[in-house]
């Protein structure tokens, strides 16, 4: 089974050399791809050192669209497992093992790395954890499934996903509308839960401005996107 | 009798059309883009041109004075045209987004298929005679 590790990197130079040796040390057999999202900080000087495949945009176009980047590059080259993680070493690599199992044994065709999931708590701030839960209650009324962590970053993706995602994955800050799009499109989503990390250097990309600005295009989505017709997968 | 609303809507409509034409003419707006504009002249301009279809519409509408349905006419146009071109420009971020992504791809698969090629043409050692 080739499985490949996508970290799409935003100005994670400080980060990315820890979280590559420990995706290495866990998953020793995985190909890592690190998409650099056309950080302006040394990512781009230090991708060439770390040993890895690389992609480097050319602009910045946010998290979504370098992740559909990354699962492009992975159906070009007949991966049949992609698990996405953050760069900032927030999602620990020796968790990546409890997301594989499920595509592994065919339960799912897509894995979430829940930090709410069963009852776990994480040292989220108390506003941000409340806008989660609501977002989690309004996706699991949705989608008609449970979700407990709507904004994880932590997936991974069977080879049916991949090649449906590869042209539909959205973009800007995808996980909501990722979820939505999966439900409306049939395909099986799960969760496991994991322990997260703080993260180990830098800050996140999401302002207050952004963060707003996200929140307007996401309640415009959970209206729009159930209206969606349903899309085909891109096998070629 | 002719409203002073009606010669500049006319004025108007008849220079917003030259200045289409013309831009097309020059290649500097594509014929695709100008549609909205060129109806949007045209109807300006039969509008201010019949004035019983504009008493007409007006007061189908509940618009007691005529002329302020041209105004109407003209903000309707607008709109429309602000929002067709908002879908080029949301189409055209779409395929900004791809085109450099593409590139960024294209850029990978190069600098991959040189390293290997690097790799297999690297001078094999013989043995000395």
């Amino acid at each position: 089974m080739r499985v490949l590790i996508l970290i799409p990197a935003y100005n994670e130079a400080s980060s990315l050399p820890q979280v590559i040796a420990d995706v290495r040390q866990h998953v020793p057999d995985a190909d890592i791809l690190v998409v650099d999202d056309a950080s302006s900080d040394a990512t781009a000087a230090l991708l060439p050192q770390l040993g890895v495949r690389w992609v480097r945009l050319s602009q910045r176009l946010g998290t979504g669209t370098a992740v559909r980047t990354g699962l492009r590059y992975a159906a070009a080259r007949g991966y049949e497992i992609v698990v996405r993680i953050d760069g900032d070493g927030q999602h620990p690599p020796e968790e990546i093992n409890r997301l594989l199992v499920p595509l592994l044994h065919g339960a799912g065709d897509v894995v979430i790395g829940s930090r709410y999931a069963a009852g776990r708590t994480a040292a989220t701030p108390p506003v941000r954890r409340l806008i989660h839960r609501m977002l989690a209650e309004v996706l699991s009324l949705m989608t008609n499934q449970l979700v407990t962590d709507p904004t994880s970053g932590f997936w991974a993706f069977s080879e049916q996903a991949l090649h449906v995602l590869v042209d539909h994955h959205p973009s800007g800050y995808p996980e909501p509308e990722l979820l939505l799009f999966l439900n409306r499109n049939g395909l099986r989503v799960i969760e496991v839960p994991v322990e997260m990390r703080t993260r180990i250097a830098g800050r996140t990309s999401l302002t207050p401005q952004r963060t707003w600005s996200a929140m307007a295009r996401l309640l415009l989505l959970l209206v729009v996107v159930p209206l969606r017709s349903a899309v085909e997968g891109n096998r070629d | 009798m002719i409203e002073p609303v009606q010669i500049i809507a006319l004025v108007t409509s008849v220079f917003l059309l030259g200045l289409v034409l013309e831009l097309v003419r020059r290649k500097k707006l594509t014929e695709e883009y100008s549609f909205v504009w060129l109806i949007c002249a045209v109807a300006l301009l039969a509008v201010a041109l019949g004035r019983r279809l504009l008493d007409r519409v007006a007061l189908a509408v509940g618009i007691y004075y005529p002329p302020a349905a041209l105004l109407l006419v003209l903000i309707f146009f607008v709109f429309v045209a602000s929002l067709s071109f908002s879908v080029v420009v949301s189409r055209q971020r779409q395929q900004i987004e791809r085109l450099i992504e593409e590139a960024a791809l294209l850029e990978a698969r190069l600098r991959e298929l040189d390293s290997s090629s690097s790799i297999k043409t690297k001078p094999s050692v013989t043995p000395a005679s």
